[in-house]
């Protein structure tokens, strides 16, 4: 008998203008990332409610990785700013609350930067991985 | 003299010299376990005004809802009621300028619920209960009173002792309302310290260490959130659940109708909006039909959000909301961290 390998399901919030076309790019690029990914593009990375990523944990997945423009270079000149704020207090909650914070991840990946959206996407894997299954769900 | 003798006497004055159109306070209710919020506009009723220590509703929410839009109204204010007011201001609820807050010093409210025969006053030294002055038993305080650490309302126009004539004039429209009640603005005689020590020793006791077992208070939350029975009395009861149309409504999206316990999603949402400017006033929880501890987790994470954003909820009114404000430095840090 083999046992179940772990494979964690990871939700990306992409932001339309830099990290989508990021992801984008390292597909073109025929960069190899794992399969874990499911995107979801957003008009910009303040979109992104954090009740979003709230009900995303509660529906099972795993991780949830927000990417956006680099601070400065937001299409809609300051989105990612709130972006930023919001996602630090959301970590803080899930931390009082019992739940890793390590399992919600933002990072700025620019429309250039195919590689690093493949690294993100490798190393954000090995770390959910390394956590296990979401403690929440089905809840 | 009766406690609270000050208030009333500013009360008075500031209705009968019309600087205010009516004062929201509490007076007693049906019996001396009993406080009601009423709006008095007899400078004659202002008697009638009583300091005891209970604190049954959030006067700031009760302004917010019932006060008279563009008439001036002075609010008897405890810190908490007086911080909600500031946070309200700011979120475009009331507006500052038409609101006299008249603050009078707390040290700590009981739940009618749990208070003893006769009516209770606490004091920064001991309390007294029908008359007869006893040592404080901090058991009879309200979980979140003993977590407070805000026994004087200094953000308050006016902070007014319980016992005795003190008052405190903190801002030009204070020295307004003191200069015509013919009193002297003189610093609080109390040492607050002893208060924010208390405060300190019960957050410790309180809230959990964030070091320890993640798993163990995962369950306990969501052993809590379960017994919720989904009578919305602590979005209702919350002075900053202002929203007249609210996302947590049966069949927005989020919550089904129809269904106990609610999704989980319900509380986690009122976490997270309530977060960055929770008061600790304690109403959510004092209000819950199932006992849920909701004010220990809100005011848990606001003590940490405070580190994080340097920001204190009610304290400033010129201080933004720090999910809606970024500082210049930020737009040049690179990272996703603050600065």
């Amino acid at each position: 008998m083999t046992t179940a390998v772990f494979r964690p399901k990871i939700l990306a919030f992409l932001c339309n203008w830099c990290s989508y076309a990021g992801a984008d790019l390292a597909g073109v690029s025929r960069l190899q990332y794992p399969s874990t990914i499911r995107a979801i593009r957003t008009m910009c990375s303040c979109r992104v409610n954090p009740q979003f990523i709230t009900k995303a944990l509660l529906m099972g997945v795993d991780g949830v990785l927000v990417m956006g423009c680099h601070p400065g270079e937001c299409h809609y000149i300051e989105g990612n700013m709130y972006t930023r704020r919001r996602v630090i207090a959301l970590k803080k909650m899930l931390e009082v609350l019992g739940i890793n914070p390590d399992r919600v991840r933002l990072e700025w990946v620019s429309a250039s930067e195919g590689t690093r959206f493949a690294d993100i996407a490798e190393s954000f894997t090995a770390t959910i991985r390394q956590l296990g299954p979401n403690p929440l769900r089905g809840g | 003299m009766r406690y609270g003798d000050t208030v009333r006497k500013i009360v008075h004055t500031v209705l009968e010299k019309g600087m205010v159109d009516e004062v929201l306070a509490f007076v007693p209710g049906i019996d001396e376990r009993d406080v009601v919020p009423a709006f008095i506009t007899d400078a004659a009723d202002a008697v009638k005004i009583t300091a005891a220590s209970y604190q049954p509703y959030s006067l700031a929410s009760i302004l917010a809802d019932y006060g008279d839009k563009g008439k001036k109204i002075g609010l008897v204010a405890r810190s908490c009621d007086a911080r909600g007011v500031i946070e309200l201001a700011k979120r475009n609820q009331v507006n500052r300028d038409d609101i006299y807050l008249i603050g009078i010093e707390c040290y700590g409210t009981v739940n009618p619920a749990n208070a003893k025969e006769g009516e209770v006053y606490i004091f920064h030294d001991g309390m007294e209960v029908g008359g007869k002055k006893e040592a404080l038993d901090e058991s009879l305080l309200s979980a979140n009173c003993r977590r407070c650490g805000y026994p004087i309302p200094s953000m308050a126009d006016i902070s007014c002792a319980i016992d005795g004539d003190g008052a405190t004039a903190n801002t030009p429209r204070g020295e307004e309302i003191l200069a015509a009640a013919n009193l002297k603005s003189q610093g609080s005689t109390v040492d607050a310290s002893a208060i924010k020590e208390r405060a300190a020793r019960w957050q410790d006791k309180d809230f959990p260490d964030l070091e320890t077992d993640r798993q163990e208070r995962l369950d306990y939350w969501l052993r809590q959130f379960d017994k919720c029975i989904k009578c919305y009395g602590c979005r209702n009861v919350c002075p900053l659940c202002y929203c007249k149309d609210c996302a947590l409504d049966a069949d927005r999206v989020w919550v089904e109708r129809g269904r106990t316990p609610p999704p989980r999603l319900f509380h986690l949402t009122r976490l997270m909006h309530i977060a960055d400017s929770c008061l600790n006033c304690g109403q959510c929880e004092a209000v819950c039909p199932m006992e849920i501890p909701l004010t220990r987790l809100y005011h848990q994470l606001h003590n940490e959000l405070r580190s994080i954003f340097n920001y204190e909820a009610g304290i400033n009114i010129d201080d933004a909301l720090p999910l809606g404000t970024f500082t210049e430095e930020e737009t040049k840090a690179g990272g996703v961290e603050l600065g």
